[in-house]
């Protein structure tokens, strides 16, 4: 670029050769001290992208979204990679998942993508059509895949490239707290095999919670696009069409928000200024500030109660639909992705194999991101779990075998829409639009999305 | 590319001798002024040039931009709830918080006025929160004072004032109100400009002190008034560092607090779709443009400047 300039510079110079001599000296100096600043200012934008190295070492980012309990046990696995490898630098961070999806779109837009980065399920078409993954099978010698379970490795492809790879299988769960409910005379179904239960028989053990204790029963599912996923499919529909459109009408989202809206209003679940809170961290919840007695959220972060809640907690299945379909699915979570423009790939590569093979690792990290997807760890795994892994690896066995398949990866579009799910769903709890006005405003925000 | 086209030089190719040594002059001229030219240019035009090309494409930060002509405007006006939502928010605020924080930086500056002692003291300590004003650091405390279980909640049992939709609103303008030093400066400096044979005159004739301001201060004071409140219209229609952080960057509860500028944010930066968040700006620069002008046109009618009458004051 400072180059291009300088010789438009001299372009025109040339065609008006007859200018006097001090005058086109001052222009020079002009031209010159234009390409000086340039220069500089160029020189500091494209400068290294992260993947420095310091020392001689070389220095990779790792970024992952979580609570403080995964925080502590990745950062000891990272650490056991530095002693294997000492030639590798790891700069790691994290936030909670609302500030991590917005850091790390920031930073992917700006050119600035961390060199290792923990991923969604949608974020994945995102970031993989808009170049910034890198295609891991470049460097299939370092990081292996030969144990994973080729229906969930497929997850992370797309146009038949692998440009992320899950790191562990979820799904999600009525966290509650089992002295309180038994306090209330509650037992939640433990067990989806004796039937599980519906939205409605949900619906009663919150109002009978409400009763028993005076606290609302749960947090209001209304802002929960997961939740509503779920509900849609215990009715047999889905989020997002094959050819991703709107699986749904307005009127199923009507119908979806009149139901928890209705909620709210008995005041057996959250209410608006409770709701209104939530970040995607479990510190933000109403179960984890102890304003209500159980929350939907996935089974693996469910961890991060257990700092809130004194008690401990357990896990029932989701509700399911009137005829005892189950909504619930299992969900490739967190997948581990290289930045496309990564200094360093093949030790960024190594970093993922680390993580997601290496038998030491798996001891530490547990089932902190969901129960690991490489098949032999997870059996060599499974008896060694301890604590609340243990009561995730026992959850999901209750649902093998139960569930539908999982549905495609979301649009693009998916990972804004889920924001506006939330903030759409605030103008109804908060009683400034009926459930079918902020339905029809979801809907139209949505198709302009999802065109886009 | 812009950059290069410092006009001077370039016109100079006729030049008559007799103009040469002004020509020279203008020639150093621009050397001395290129840091600036060249920011304004590369910080400011070409940016601005490039954000209303993007204005017309689809760009997504991630893939190249395809032109798709007026549909990011259209869709702005006919598409999305939440964009007119923001439009209010953000009208809502500018009533509220520039004619507060206006009136209470006068207040505040015709008390210093009069003050014997200790002024300089106070004039500081009343324009330290401005100091601060553009700090996220403040407006974080400012959340945390409002929160649920914050210190005004348990103080005086209002509730979490920034997770109710009518109070949240109110919680950021008092951040803005709150920040009133720069206009009261300008105010103070005003009024010391306003001179001391009026109030005089008015005394003699027994005026009250509430007609003093009426018929003295205010139409003397009205220039300053007028500069103040065009100031600041501009600048609290551009607010969002206190929005973001006091409603955690989402504009809640329930839009209530999502400014223009914060929407625009979240179009851009979280929903990636630039292209829009730049229709939306030259759409904000639009009505900011508009209303700064109606300011002008309705000055005539009530700003006084003392030099356009007969004898004015000096």
């Amino acid at each position: 670029m400072p180059g291009n300039r300088t010789r438009t510079r001299t372009g025109k110079k040339s065609r008006t050769g007859k200018k006097p001599r001090r005058s086109r000296k001052a222009a020079a100096a002009v031209a010159t001290g234009l390409a000086v600043a340039l220069c500089a200012a160029l020189t500091a934008c494209l400068g290294p992208d992260g993947s420095t190295s310091a020392g001689g070492k070389v220095v990779l980012r790792y970024t992952w979204w979580g609570n403080p309990d995964r925080a502590a046990r990745t950062q000891a696995a990272v650490d056991l990679f530095e002693k294997k490898h000492p030639d590798v630098d790891v700069q790691t961070s994290f936030a909670g998942y609302d500030a991590y999806k917005q850091k790390l779109a920031t930073q992917a837009a700006g050119g600035d993508a961390p060199d290792v980065m923990q991923l969604d399920y949608r974020m994945i078409d995102q970031y993989a059509s808009g170049g910034v993954l890198l295609d891991l099978g470049t460097q299939r010698t370092t990081l292996r895949t030969g144990e994973f379970e080729p229906g969930l490795l497929a997850t992370g492809k797309l146009n038949g490239k692998q440009y992320a790879v899950p790191q562990g299988r979820g799904t999600e769960a009525v966290v509650h707290d089992p002295t309180q409910w038994k306090e209330a005379g509650l037992e939640p179904p433990a067990d989806a095999s004796a039937g599980g239960w519906t939205w409605d028989q949900w619906a009663d053990a919150m109002r009978v919670l409400k009763k028993k204790t005076g606290k609302p029963g749960g947090t209001d599912p209304g802002q929960s696009e997961d939740a509503f996923e779920v509900w849609l499919r215990g009715q047999g529909r889905s989020l997002y069409t094959e050819g991703h459109e709107l699986g749904f009408t307005v009127d199923d989202l009507t119908r979806w928000w009149t139901f928890t809206d209705g909620l709210r209003r008995e005041g057996v679940v959250s209410p608006a200024e409770q709701t209104t809170q939530l970040d995607g961290s479990v510190e933000n919840t109403p179960l984890g500030r102890g304003k209500a007695l159980s929350d939907m959220n996935w089974d693996a972060p469910a961890s991060g109660y257990l700092a809130l809640i004194p008690d401990g907690i357990a896990l029932a299945p989701m509700p399911s639909g009137p005829d005892g379909t189950p909504g619930q699915y299992f969900k490739p979570s967190m997948f581990m992705g290289v930045a496309a423009d990564t200094g360093s790939p093949e030790q960024a590569a190594l970093l993922v194999d680390f993580m997601l093979n290496d038998r030491e690792a798996a001891a530490i990290l547990g089932a902190t991101r969901g129960i690991p997807v490489n098949e032999s760890i997870r059996e060599e795994l499974a008896p060694k779990l301890k604590d609340f892994d243990k009561t995730i690896y026992a959850y999901q066995a209750t649902l093998e075998g139960k569930l539908a398949t999982p549905p495609q990866a979301p649009p693009s579009g998916d990972s804004a829409l889920q924001t506006t799910f939330q903030r759409d769903y605030d103008q109804v709890s908060y009683e400034r639009m009926s459930p079918r006005e902020a339905a029809q405003d979801y809907v139209t925000e949505a198709k302009a999305e999802l065109r886009s | 590319m812009t950059t290069t086209e410092t006009p001077a030089p370039a016109r100079t190719a006729q030049a008559t001798p007799e103009q040469r040594p002004k020509r020279q002059r203008e020639g150093a001229a621009w050397v001395f002024l290129s840091p600036w030219v060249l920011g304004a240019c590369v910080l400011t035009l070409l940016p601005m040039a490039v954000s209303l090309y993007l204005s017309f494409t689809d760009y997504d930060m991630f893939n190249s931009p395809n032109w798709v002509g007026l549909r990011n405007y259209t869709q702005m006006f006919t598409e999305d709830p939440r964009y007119w939502r923001s439009v209010v928010a953000t009208l809502t605020y500018v009533v509220i918080a520039v004619p507060l924080q206006l009136g209470l930086a006068l207040v505040v500056a015709l008390a210093l006025k009069n003050m014997k002692r200790g002024r300089a003291f106070y004039r500081s300590a009343f324009y330290a929160p401005s100091l601060l004003g553009a700090s996220m650091s403040v407006a974080l405390v400012w959340r945390a004072l409002f929160n649920d279980g914050g210190t005004v909640d348990n103080l005086f049992g209002t509730g979490g004032w920034i997770f109710r939709p009518g109070w949240a609103l109110v919680t950021v303008a008092l951040l803005t109100v709150w920040q009133f030093g720069a206009p009261m400066v300008i105010f103070l400096a005003g009024l010391q400009q306003i001179p001391g044979e009026l109030y005089e005159a008015a005394e003699v004739d027994s005026a009250s002190r509430w007609r003093q301001f009426r018929s003295i201060t205010v139409p003397m004071l009205s220039p300053v008034i007028f500069f103040n409140l065009v100031l600041q219209t501009i600048q609290a229609f551009q607010v969002f560092t206190p929005a973001f952080a006091v409603s955690g960057g989402k504009g809640g509860p329930a839009d209530s607090t999502l400014f223009y500028t914060l929407y625009l944010y979240d179009r851009g930066f979280v929903a990636s779709h630039m292209g829009y968040a730049s229709a939306m700006a030259w759409v904000l620069l639009l009505v900011i443009g508009a209303v700064t002008a109606i300011l002008f046109r309705t000055s005539r009618s009530w700003v006084f400047y003392a030099s356009d009458t007969e004898g004015g004051v000096r």
